[in-house]
């Protein structure tokens, strides 16, 4: 049996419906790693170690009297700091919620909190999850466990550290241009966003409410699986949730990926944005795996990158200035530099622009749907590997092209996953992207490539600061 | 291409929208409105009166519970 903070999802829920683990004793040893370890990561901002510890207790009971009620019973988890949790601080990283106690669960922790999840604390993330790594906000930025100095990258910053450093096997974050697939690239672990509207996101802190997603970070694609199960669903409270069927993520998870067609989008990797070689080579490398499984690969063409970051961008821009105008025009002060200059602007774009760039959506997101009826997957870098840890330009975030943002524009599910480590130990990155509410062909697809190599087997060494 | 607004221009848009920024953030606005308008200049413009942008209001979601 690996170490308890290194159990996966799958793993400690087979042990605890089988009675051989304790949800306190799983409870008990990531607290105590995050007890000795956090220090060196500041992945969380809150640690709710007491209502922990009840969860876990009333789990045992529950567990032993009856059985567990879900595959994510007796099992901690963290949320981004982005999640409402009633009676419990929920910030955004930002100095303007720093007093802010909800007091109501969002949708997606009412659903843990109902399968008998044991609430570990609250993830850092970008201010508002968008603008940073800050040093100038209410916390300080999260690190990589696979190397301090370097980035986690964001928004969902904390959540991908805490994973990958085994704090926790579970975690929810946010993506509206990358922020679960950026972070779970960085950091080396399995990260979905859904499709648009398959995960509610009431209660969740909007960033910009057209491309938000809330989704699971883990350490494994079944991991991701078994908490879609949990938490997507119709909550007809979100005006943007979708009122589909459900069906079982793990049962997709077949590993068999023998005829899968696997589209590339030859023009952005060519042309668009064209990866390092090291990239390219460890993407090539994952390609080759699935040729190995079956499956057969061929370049699309997709519609230029630039064109889905100036729509998102301006989308965005607005949304988010509208979302903090109220904040922006009485105390801008309060906000870090780096979101306060990636959303002041938008207090400029006029209606008529706005609603070209949704017009621009459209063309876009059709487009890439008849790109997605040609193949059964897209797959592409998720990122490059994560860089230091330093404050990035905020202007970058206007003119950096990414692979991430298109499917925010389209809704399509992508999932991150890990394909090897450079030769400064980062690691590189995968992404899998499906039909709209395809998310068994992707999940399927991310499993069997982790099941066929064997990074899922080496994990960051973290040593503790000793203490004068 | 639309013409670039003046920094006059700036701030007298940065009015209307409520904002009377001290000089330092009026200087990131006017910057970081510089990129923003660079993206938005490259968005299509003279569409289709019929073409829908891709919000929609869809009533059936705002029914009370239960209806």
């Amino acid at each position: 049996m690996a170490a308890l903070e290194f159990l996966t999802i799958a793993e400690a829920s087979k042990l605890i419906a089988t009675r051989k683990l304790s949800p306190v004793e799983l409870t008990e040893a990531c607290l105590a790693r995050i007890e000795a370890l956090d220090h060196l990561l500041d992945s969380f901002v809150t640690l709710t170690a007491e209502r922990a510890r009840a969860e876990a207790k009333a789990a045992e009971a529950t567990i032993m009297a009856s059985g567990p009620v879900s595959r994510m019973h007796g099992i901690p988890y963290c949320l981004k700091d982005i999640y409402d949790t009633a009676g419990i601080r929920t910030t955004g990283m930002s100095r303007t919620l720093a007093d802010n106690v909800p007091t109501r669960d969002s949708y997606c922790t009412e659903k843990l909190v109902a399968a008998g999840g044991v609430l570990l604390g609250k993830n850092a993330t970008w201010e508002f999850a968008h603008g940073g790594p800050s040093w100038d906000v209410l916390f300080p930025p999260a690190r990589n466990p696979w190397n301090r100095d370097y980035s986690p990258a964001g928004s969902s910053s904390g959540s991908g550290a805490a994973i990958a450093a085994g704090f926790a096997p579970a975690t929810l974050g946010t993506d509206t241009g990358g922020s679960i697939r950026s972070p779970a690239a960085a950091c080396g672990i399995a990260g979905l966003k859904p499709t648009y509207g398959l995960v509610s996101r009431r209660g969740v802190i909007p960033n910009c409410f057209s491309h938000d997603h809330a989704g699971p970070l883990a350490w494994t694609t079944e991991d991701v699986a078994i908490l879609m199960q949990v938490i997507a669903g119709y909550d007809p409270e979100d005006p943007g949730c979708a009122n589909v069927p459900i069906p079982d993520y793990t049962a997709a998870l077949t590993g068999d990926v023998n005829g899968l067609v696997i589209g590339v989008p030859a023009n952005w990797l060519e042309t668009d944005n064209p990866p390092t070689p090291a990239t390219k080579a460890a993407f090539e490398a994952a390609l080759d795996v699935f040729r190995g499984l079956g499956a057969t690969v061929r370049p699309v063409t997709m519609p230029p990158l630039q064109q889905f970051d100036d729509c998102k961008k301006t989308i965005a821009v607005a949304e988010l200035f509208t979302i903090h105008a109220a904040d922006l025009r009485a105390r801008p002060e309060l906000f870090g530099d780096s979101l306060r200059y990636r959303i002041i602007a938008g207090g400029l774009v006029r209606a008529e622009e706005y609603i070209l760039a949704m017009r621009m959506r459209t063309d876009l997101a059709r487009a890439m749907q008849a790109v997605m009826a040609t193949v059964d997957v897209l797959m592409l870098p998720t990122n490059e590997p994560a860089g230091k840890l330093e404050p990035i330009p905020p202007a970058s975030l206007f003119t950096r092209s990414s692979f991430t943002t298109p499917f925010n524009t389209g809704g399509n599910p992508a999932l991150s996953v890990c394909c090897g480590f450079a030769a400064n130990g980062m690691p590189f990155s995968l992404q899998i992207v499906g039909k709209l509410f395809d998310e068994p062909t992707v999940l399927r697809a991310g499993d069997a490539y982790e099941k066929a190599t064997p990074w899922r087997d080496k994990r960051p060494v973290l040593v503790a600061k000793e203490t004068a | 291409m639309t013409d670039s607004p003046s920094h006059d221009d700036i701030v007298l848009l940065a009015r209307q929208a409520g904002l009377n920024l001290p000089p330092a953030y009026l200087q990131e606005l006017v910057e970081a409105y510089g990129n923003v308008r660079q993206m938005i200049d490259r968005i299509p413009t003279g569409r289709p009166r019929g073409d829908e942008p891709a919000h929609v209001f869809v009533p059936t979601k705002f029914l009370p519970a239960g209806q």
